[in-house]
């Protein structure tokens, strides 16, 4: 079974080559290569990976990403990021995903009603074209969507049961202003001590086609790795999702320095000490083979 | 003060639940019904923004602090349909922890798991659910499993689908009915297919243990609690 890290991020400095909008959390200077993530996941017997566009929605952004993908066909499948008010956002996920490896895309926002108790036509809701697209073109949506969105998941993916869908970090969904960065330049999440997740993501098990990563836990922990104060949500995951619609992922390369690659490696096996080998092997890669159809790799 | 029938006490102790229909009606239900959508639509957009910021669920919410809104919600604590029942099931000894004046959104935005509030050995638990609006059946109803208070029984599991949980039984009801229910018996509320919110208040009571609750948790509301024993049961000074 291999092992597949499903959801990190590689970047070069702004070059001409590879342009990228600077922002605090990846400025113009900072570089984390894929040859060091190779390196990583070489040291840790991690076979293949999900790359995960940063550094704008342009189509001009991608080029890094892209430039990875063609290099390491076998290696890496890519997500792209699609602006949630892009004016043909048909044209942009062909032209990003034809021929290159770059297999679904990111949203951060979906763009509907604030009034959750508003009745709701799908069509209406911003992201409605780019989930159609997804869902005629077979792209993968990859989700991280705000708290105030979070009510609007299940009309889009009731209406597209096709789709396959992938919820970010444990299914969270961050609140307006719980964003920063903390000292080592990781992003950390303020979340309420109370689960909010169990009355919105949680409920999307009953879906077939949706599934959530095992990531982000130093964004969202108030503890040190292993991150033991998250192991029920883990252990709620794994109850209402089960074994085989998890992800692990790394979000690399925040989480170089503080835990360290290596230590992530097994942050399941100690947030989830119950799984069968099986179980595990699922959850470390043969998941993300399977859902995501990654290529077997040359040997 | 009405104490509970020879057979209530039996359904009580055998199932878990008590159904009062019409435990509230007539002017008094009307004037519920309409306290509780003036300050539904008072507190909406307060709870929206703490949506927004991540600070609340988003599937539901509850009028913030009602006791200090409106005395008709003071009024149900102790309302003689059910609190004889509670009485005597706490043998007169009955504390109340807090109301939840409740606005659930429909499925698919609304969705709970089925759950137990509490374990079997925690003091005995109760909760008594009000409907403030006529809830039928896939609107959101009240749903239970009868039996699963004992502690012989189960072990349960949450299922993925609502319906799916073994010889659950489900509580439509008109506007004014009241659910009494051992909370640590599995329940849920069931997904609601309607178009409408499903409006209800969840009044959670325990048999008294030292210090649960602190002469200062109701003392806003002290003026409206001149009886010793509504002073008791909100555990104010007497």
């Amino acid at each position: 079974m291999p092992r597949i890290d499903a959801h990190l991020h590689v970047f070069t400095k702004v070059t001409p080559e590879f342009p990228r909008e600077a922002t605090p959390i990846c400025p113009a200077e900072r570089e984390e290569p894929v040859e060091k993530l190779l390196d990583v996941m070489e040291k840790h017997q991690i076979d293949q990976a999900v790359l995960v566009q940063i550094g704008g929605t342009g189509i001009e952004h991608h080029s890094y990403l892209l430039h990875c993908l063609n290099r390491y066909p076998d290696r890496f499948l890519g997500i792209g990021v699609v602006p949630i008010n892009h004016p043909d956002p048909t044209e942009h996920m062909s032209e990003l995903s034809e021929c290159t490896g770059l297999i679904g895309f990111r949203l951060f926002e979906l763009g509907g009603p604030r009034d959750i108790f508003e009745t709701k036509d799908v069509r209406e809701i911003k992201a409605y074209h780019i989930w159609k697209c997804a869902a005629e073109k077979d792209y993968v949506l990859w989700l991280y969507p705000r708290s105030i969105d979070a009510h609007l998941l299940p009309y889009l993916i009731q209406e597209f049961p096709q789709v396959r869908v992938v919820l970010n970090h444990l299914g969270m969904t961050p609140g307006k202003g719980k964003f920063t960065l903390d000292e080592l330049g990781r992003p950390q999440i303020q979340v309420s001590g109370y689960n909010l997740n169990m009355h919105t993501t949680y409920r999307l098990a009953r879906y077939e086609n949706v599934t959530v990563h095992l990531s982000g836990q130093y964004a969202f922990s108030k503890q040190d790795y292993p991150y033991k104060d998250l192991a029920g949500m883990h252990h709620n995951l794994l109850n209402d999702f089960g074994s085989k619609r998890l992800m692990w992922a790394t979000d690399f390369p925040w989480i170089l320095e503080e835990p360290g690659y290596g230590e992530l490696t097994s942050v399941i096996e100690k947030l989830l000490p119950n799984l069968s080998q099986r179980e595990l092997d699922d959850i470390m890669g043969g998941n993300a083979k399977r859902i995501l159809r990654f290529p077997n790799r040359n040997t | 003060m009405i104490r509970p029938t020879p057979e209530q006490k039996r359904q009580w102790e055998n199932e878990g639940y008590l159904v009062f229909e019409n435990a509230i009606q007539g002017d008094e239900l009307k004037r519920l019904q309409s306290t509780f959508d003036f300050w539904a639509a008072e507190c909406k957009d307060e709870w929206l923004d703490k949506v927004e910021t991540g600070d609340a669920a988003a599937t539901f919410y509850d009028i913030p602090n009602p006791l200090e809104k409106d005395t008709i919600f003071i009024d149900i604590i102790d309302h003689p349909s059910y609190y004889g029942a509670l009485m005597e099931f706490t043998e007169d000894d009955l504390i109340l922890l807090g109301p939840q004046v409740r606005t659930v959104a429909p499925f698919p935005v609304s969705y709970t798991a089925w759950h137990p509030d509490v374990g079997k050995d925690s003091p005995l638990h109760i909760k008594v659910q009000i409907y403030v609006s006529d809830v039928p059946a896939k609107g959101g109803e009240f749903g239970f499993v009868p039996g699963s208070h004992k502690p012989d029984s189960g072990p349960y599991q949450r299922p993925l689908l609502q319906e799916s949980m073994p010889g659950h039984k489900t509580f439509p009801g008109k506007a004014g009915t009241a659910i009494m229910f051992n909370s640590c018996g599995w329940h849920v509320s069931m997904d609601n297919a309607t178009d409408e919110p499903r409006k209800s208040i969840i009044l959670i009571y325990e048999k008294r243990t030292s210090g649960r609750i602190g002469p200062t948790q109701f003392a806003s509301i002290s003026k409206y609690c001149t009886t010793p024993e509504r002073r008791r049961l909100f555990s104010l000074p007497e």
